[in-house]
């Protein structure tokens, strides 16, 4: 399981260096990202340009990120190709994350600096 | 260390006797090589310091036949020569020996060369006792290995009686299915009932990941999911007044199923469930998260419907939609589990969607039955093996055409 990180802004981008996130990882995956939650970072995006294939463990392990952050932060998703963009359509999950094209355009919308953006106005 | 020293002349053997005992070790002698032999064969000799030239059997030859038995141990051979040439070295390194002493021998040279001995004799015999701890390990572990499988292959054999059959004879529709388990046991589970006279319930569902928690956990729904209102089934609801129990519409009982089915961990499920009204001909479904079902119609394209839906268990109070389709006599219904479509093939590309409709299209003259057979004949031949990755699960309806009340 290998993360990028890096940053932008207040924001902190995870690229998703797998091109499967199935039943093996889910675990393991899950745990990378709480380790960032625990270490205090509750702006996140994951960077998905690289990965081809979400199963059901996979996004169990998504949400179950999601949820560790609760509501004083965010996760976001950038960069996912087609295939896993029609599995969070079927499942409803981009109604869930908030989904963007680009890390910049994702950090430009989840950071605190952006005048446009403040913290009262996140849902 | 016990030593066997084997030397034809007495008082050679005495002096290097005395040698080896003022060094510490105890002592076994032998006056030719067939007596020293005999005393290998028995076993509890692993040293052994002999002349070369003997009656019977010469020095070189005990090392031989030493080296070709199956002994317990290895056992450390020092050939003493006279001679000391080269080809006699090259000869009992050739036969096995360890290493040499030259007559006369002197005790400090001795000393060492058992001591070097006895410090491989150490490892080889620590070596040894790890491999046959590593033995002892790796039974144990066979063992523990075959018992989980046994009970894997127990519980999948439970799995296969406890999932409800679909009623071959509710009235209006016909039915056939196939489930091909990834592992021993599934996580996936189906089933098509009676809810009252007028009414048939479908579904279809997938617990998310695999093997025993999963297999668990469908094992349960398939006993929530039942027609029968007396034991808190969510498929209908109990009127307190009149004590008739209503079937509710899919949404209602998948709403009702995720407000039961909370879960601690991120275990979740997808599933479509529909209700057939008979007499209106009228298939209502309700999708949670799961593959869209396919319409196959005679003379048309078959269709994919529905949209999706949130999955079952990850949010309470949460609505679910809902969407009609009228059918007909000749009509067909497929619901799958994604491990259909989402088998891929050697280069990684997923059987997909498009190719699902497509062979839907191609084989519509085949019986219902015939064409899920087929059908999980051409996804096994895509995912290049019968080994399939995730459950693979296939539950088709059609329209009968006597069914017109």
């Amino acid at each position: 399981m290998q993360f990028e990180e890096s940053s932008i802004l207040d924001v902190l981008v995870v690229r998703v260096r797998e091109s499967r996130i199935v039943a093996d990882i889910a675990a393991q995956f899950k745990e990378g990202l709480i380790a960032y939650v625990t270490s205090g970072k509750r702006r996140i995006v994951l960077d998905l340009s690289q990965v081809t294939f979400i199963d059901s463990s996979g996004l169990g392990a998504l949400i179950g990120s999601l949820k560790a952050i609760g509501a004083g932060g965010e996760l976001a998703l950038c960069g996912a190709r087609e295939g896993v963009i029609s599995m969070l359509k079927l499942t409803r999950m981009d109604k869930v994350f908030r989904i963007f094209a680009t890390p910049e355009e994702a950090a430009a919308s989840l950071s605190l600096h952006n005048g446009a953006n403040s913290e009262t106005s996140q849902p | 260390m016990k030593i066997l020293l084997v030397d034809d002349d007495p008082v050679a053997r005495t002096i290097h006797a005395m040698l080896l005992h003022m060094q510490g070790h105890e002592v076994v002698e032998a006056a030719d090589g067939e007596l020293a032999w005999r005393l290998v064969e028995e076993g509890n000799i692993s040293f052994v310091v002999s002349d070369w030239m003997m009656p019977n059997l010469a020095g070189v030859d005990l090392c031989r036949r030493i080296r070709a038995a199956d002994l317990d141990g290895y056992v450390y051979v020092i050939l003493c020569t006279a001679k000391g040439t080269q080809s006699d070295l090259v000869e009992g390194m050739d036969a096995g020996a360890d290493d040499f002493l030259v007559k006369p021998i002197s005790p400090e040279e001795l000393r060492v060369k058992v001591r070097a001995g006895e410090r491989l004799l150490r490892l080889q015999q620590g070596l040894a006792e790890k491999n046959r701890e590593l033995a002892h390990i790796n039974h144990q572990l066979h063992a523990a290995h075959k018992l989980v499988e046994d009970d894997l292959k127990a519980a999948a054999w439970m799995q296969q009686r406890l999932l409800p059959l679909p009623a071959q004879n509710a009235s209006g529709v016909r039915c056939a299915w196939r489930l091909h388990p990834s592992g021993y046991i599934a996580g996936d589970i189906f089933n098509l009932f009676q809810l009252d006279e007028s009414k048939i319930g479908i579904y279809l569902l997938d617990v998310c990941g695999h093997g025993v928690p999963a297999a668990m956990m469908s094992v349960t729904l398939s006993m929530v999911l039942t027609p029968d209102a007396t034991h808190g089934s969510p498929l209908k609801r109990i009127d307190p007044a009149t004590g008739t129990s209503k079937v509710l519409p899919p949404e209602g009982a998948i709403r009702e199923l995720n407000r039961r089915f909370q879960s601690r961990d991120d275990r979740y499920f997808t599933m479509i469930y529909g209700v057939f009204d008979i007499p209106s001909y009228t298939l209502r479904f309700a999708q949670a998260g799961h593959p869209s079902p396919i319409l196959v119609r005679p003379g048309i394209d078959p269709l994919l419907l529905g949209t999706g839906g949130m999955p079952i268990g990850l949010w309470p109070e949460i609505d679910f939609d809902c969407f009609d389709v009228h059918l007909a006599p000749g009509d067909r219904i497929l619901l799958y589990s994604d491990g259909v479509t989402e088998t891929i093939n050697s280069q990684g590309e997923p059987f997909g969607e498009s190719r699902l409709l497509a062979f839907l299209r191609e084989q519509q003259l085949r019986s219902l039955d015939e064409l899920l057979e087929c059908l999980l004949a051409e996804i096994a031949l895509w995912g290049s093996s019968s080994e399939f990755t995730d459950d693979v699960s296939l539950l088709a309806l059609e329209v009968t055409k006597t069914s017109i009340l």
